[in-house]
């Protein structure tokens, strides 16, 4: 056809131009080809990895938190499912009457409401947290769009504000903030899982991807308390702050035989269910972590002290007269006059002239070491958050009246708690045994610091001051033989000593002939008139003392014959 | 040739369903009807199956003899879009002509009126086409203004199938090529003045040039278009079971179809999809050159400026679906939720079918 040169012809189309476009054409599609295989064939791992990013979410499982058990198995703490409303605050659009309803039931106001519902800019915005689950399902059945729930667990401790102060309590996160919900966290969380899902772009899940980790629920904490005892220490001391106007108080109850705590009371305390205007005054566990200057109560470690060294023996006679001590320009009294006491007398009365007698007969050194063996300055080392650790000054820096004053429990600071596990010393024979949160099967080794025969003497020297011609009749139980020690000190306030205010105390064991607890209760201010340990602190002590070894079955070792208490005011007065 | 198209077209409901489930189940403008968008493209697509039936009954002469004034009546749509209050708007783009019930799109018809009339201009100057002045410049000066309304909307992607069209065309139809030659770089100046002059065009460009370098900005679009090649593989994640069309994916059921055929059935659906656009244009050319050899040259550029059309503009739809050209507005032919676009699309296939029918009477010796 080329070859024709008919004018008519030359006007038919060229054909190769046809054939040059169609096969550009082709040509396109193959370099479209060549590009789905680089994508979906090669490159895919890269985009694959690309849309995993934009979708794909690891979601968390959480983990039931591990309830709080007493010895006994009886549940502290426990974790109750609830609820929590959130909302993607620009899909909300509730009518007036449903968002009318669902303040109501959120106990929110409309306004407040819409207040959270306007932060448009965010995807995600809680309403309310922690409601019970029948709330929520009324909520669910408003039908509103854009709102959501989560499942969340909330603690309750059924005890409540009984053992508050041990157990603390956990944050709305479910985690520990204070007391055993914080010294033992980890524990108790358990560990969250988590799956790997892919969600749409409005953050619903469409696909569950993979299990990655499954939630590992956290374990059951046995603590070492005891209930019923627990509950007998906080009632006794709540009505024994009332009774005498006190600021504060405690009890604690140490297990001779394992170290174990069975009892941790405080005054002011809390109900960790509703803790809505919490002052810090009713959080502090004070039997841990405040400290005091615990008077007489030391007077036995000093006493011993002096026994180990043979310097004295319980029966040494010891000048008491003219009643006070001059150590450079300062004078120590005595309550009450006596000519001269035996070392054991020197306890059972409580003379602060002998005391402080024997203790200038003993070198710094060796207090500061008697000291620092039964757990002063040092904290008890219980995993407790705060734990305080009290203030034992270096020995070096004693000065003579220092060292006279602190033989008596002045110039020297400790917790309630190291208090009762220092008595513990005496009650063992001689040795101290680490203090436990936790039920211990196998009690822990002890650490001997005193000899046998020392921690016996003074045993029987502490029986003195409860009976009859002692600081602590108050203290005496029915069935039991008990001894202990009184305590009553001047408070100090800004480096002075107050004239009016006080720290009553009494800290014993019982039965004396195998002793099986310790009890140390500490009144801080009592402001009714009475404040002699003897008289303030030491009934507490008798009470809780004689319903524990009830509740413990412990089999009585002294005459079943009602107590016989010397008329009101006639008691052996303490050194004051 | 009917068949490639009729698969495309069943393939493309089905995809347009798969893709817009979730999306019509998001919108409170379909009142949460997930079928929203299916019902409606099955409508427009029984519609256009019968209007595409009526015009295979028209002969192609009375085609070429409408032809101005159909080209007419698309400027005269065109010019409507820019009248207030007549155009309707959506996303910053005045494209449709609302009629009450359904939006008309003009510048899809207007895609098969500039093959119609193009190929006629070419015929009927046929003789002159060597010459620029008489040849060229009148054409030219038509096609700028309709290039002017296009781009007035704006609707990049429509302007750029119809200069193809209107250039393939002169192409063809035999014009001097070293005229050919000057326009092709002239129009070449031309885009990528276009493309510098708008911010909006430019913004595109780069998103193109590089998704991953502001994925969430002006890459989102590309890259999850991309990410959803990436998941299917081989043979896909199964129809049905597209992550990125759960709204990740804008368009997913318009421009972007063939990123979720790619993740729902992968490397073997592109393929196929790829294989039928490319059969179907291997067939227009066909029919074009059969027309040549019968010396009916009208015809003959109908049908491969037909192909042009759909060649060049399902290239590019895959072509930005895939990263390999810049993002712009355009549908897959016969496959898209669109019903304009199906309608021009069903009455050019009738169009290619009708002098194939036209061609085969001739070779069998009956003179039209």
């Amino acid at each position: 056809m080329n070859f024709a040169a008919s004018p008519v012809l030359a006007l038919t189309l060229p054909t190769w131009r046809s054939r040059l476009l169609l096969y550009v054409f082709i040509a396109c599609f193959a370099v479209l080809l060549g590009r789905a295989v680089y994508l979906q064939g090669l490159n895919n791992d890269f985009l694959q990895a690309k849309g995993e990013s934009r979708y794909s979410r690891v979601i968390e499982i959480p983990a039931n938190r591990g309830r709080i058990l007493d010895r006994n198995g009886e549940a502290l703490a426990i974790s109750t499912p609830v609820k929590s409303i959130w909302a993607i605050p620009g899909e909300v659009r509730p009518s007036e009457r449903q968002l009318a309803r669902l303040g109501a039931l959120l106990e929110m106001s409309p306004r407040e409401i819409e207040n959270r519902l306007a932060e448009t800019g965010r995807d995600f915005v809680f309403l309310k947290r922690q409601i019970p689950p029948e709330v929520a399902e009324r909520v669910a059945a408003l039908h509103i769009p854009g709102l959501f729930q989560n499942r969340e667990y909330r603690r309750y401790y059924p005890s409540g504000e009984v053992a508050a102060h041990v157990l603390g309590f956990t944050g709305v996160d479910d985690i520990g903030q204070e007391g055993v919900e914080l010294a033992f966290q980890d524990g108790l969380a358990g560990k969250p899982g988590s799956r790997r899902v892919i969600k749409d772009r409005l953050g619903q899940t469409v696909e569950d991807v993979e299990s990655i980790k499954a939630a590992q629920d956290g374990h059951d904490l046995a603590l070492a308390l005891d209930a019923r005892i627990q509950n007998l220490a906080f009632s006794q001391l709540k009505a024994a702050v009332a009774q005498h106007r006190a600021k504060a108080g405690g009890v604690v109850v140490v297990d001779v035989d394992t170290g174990e705590l069975l009892a941790l009371a405080n005054f002011p305390t809390y109900n960790p269910n509703n803790r809505h205007k919490l002052a810090g005054a009713q959080l502090r566990n004070r039997a841990l972590t405040d400290t005091f200057e615990p008077g007489s109560t030391l007077k036995p470690f000093t006493v011993a002290l002096a026994l180990e060294g043979g310097r004295v023996r319980p029966d040494s006679v010891i000048q008491i007269a003219p009643g006070s001590l001059s150590i450079g320009a300062s004078t120590i009294h005595d309550a009450h006059f006596e000519r001269s006491l035996t070392v054991a007398q020197i306890i059972q009365k409580s003379s602060n002239v002998g005391a402080a007698k024997i203790a200038l007969a003993l070198s710094a050194e060796s207090m500061w070491e008697m000291f620092r063996d039964v757990g002063f300055g040092a904290a008890p080392g219980l995993g407790f958050p705060g734990e305080a650790a009290g203030k034992l000054r270096p020995y070096r820096n004693w000065r003579p009246i220092e060292q006279a004053t602190m033989s008596y429990g002045h110039g020297i600071s400790v917790s309630l708690v190291q208090l009762a596990r220092a008595y513990s010393v005496f009650a063992r024979d001689g040795e101290l045994i680490p203090l436990s949160m936790l039920r211990v099967d196998m009690p822990p080794p002890a650490r001997r610091v005193m000899a046998r025969r020392t921690a016996g003497a003074v045993r029987a020297m502490l029986e003195m001051a409860v009976n009859r011609g002692g600081t602590a009749p108050r203290a005496q139980i029915m069935g039991y033989r008990v001894a202990g020690k009184t305590g009553t000190a001047h408070k100090q306030e800004n480096g002075v000593y107050a004239a009016d205010k006080y720290v009553s105390s009494f800290v014993g064991f019982a039965p004396a002939s195998h002793p099986r607890l310790v009890i140390a209760v500490m009144i801080d201010e009592p402001s009714a008139g009475r404040y002699y340990g003897g008289t303030v602190a030491a009934p507490v002590f008798a009470q809780v003392m004689a319903g524990a070894l009830r509740v413990l079955d412990v089999p009585p070792d002294g005459p079943m014959q009602p107590i016989e208490l010397p008329p009101e005011g006639e008691e052996v007065k303490e050194s004051v | 040739m009917l068949w490639a198209a009729l698969l495309l077209l069943t393939f493309g409901m089905v995809m347009v369903y798969s893709s817009s489930i979730a999306m019509a189940e998001a919108s409170k403008f379909t009142r949460g009807s997930p079928a929203y968008f299916l019902q409606r493209h099955a409508l427009f697509l029984a519609a256009s199956l019968f209007a595409g039936m009526l015009a295979f009954q028209v002969p192609v002469r009375l085609w070429q003899q409408a032809a101005p004034w159909l080209f007419v009546l698309g400027v005269a749509l065109l010019a409507l879009l820019l009248a207030p209050g007549l155009g309707r708007e959506v996303n910053g783009a005045r494209r449709w002509l609302s009629l009450g019930l359904v939006n008309l799109q003009p510048s899809e018809f207007m895609k098969l009126f500039v093959v119609l009339y193009a190929a006629d201009y070419t015929v009927r100057k046929l003789a002159l086409m060597h010459s620029f002045k008489r040849g060229l410049l009148p054409m030219f000066a038509v096609m700028l203004v309709v290039g002017w309304l296009l781009l007035r909307e704006p609707d990049f992607g429509a302007f750029v199938v119809i200069t193809a069209i209107t250039t393939g065309i002169l192409f063809l139809g035999g014009m001097n090529g070293k005229w050919f030659g000057g326009l092709l770089v002239m129009m070449a100046a031309g885009f990528v003045g276009l493309v510098l002059s708008s911010p909006y065009r430019m913004q595109r460009i780069f998103g193109f040039m590089d998704p991953w370098s502001d994925p969430f900005g002006r890459g989102y679009q590309l890259s999850h278009a991309l990410i959803a090649f990436g998941r299917g593989e081989w043979f896909g994640v199964g129809l049905g079971a597209s992550v990125e069309k759960l709204l990740y994916l804008p368009e997913a059921h318009t421009d972007f179809l063939l990123a979720v055929i790619g993740e729902e059935l992968g490397f073997v659906g592109v393929i196929a999809v790829i294989a039928l656009f490319s059969w179907l244009v291997l067939r227009a050319f066909a029919i074009g050159r059969q027309a040549v050899a019968l010396e009916r040259p009208y015809p003959a550029l109908v049908a491969q400026g037909i192909g042009v059309w759909f060649g060049v503009q399902s290239f590019i739809n895959m072509g930005v679906n895939m990263g390999v050209l810049p993002t712009k507005g355009l549908t897959l032919p016969f496959m898209s939720f669109g019903g304009s676009g199906l309608l021009a699309n069903c009455l050019a296939l009738a169009v290619l079918m009708r002098i194939d029918w036209e061609n085969r009477q001739l070779m069998r010796g009956v003179r039209a």
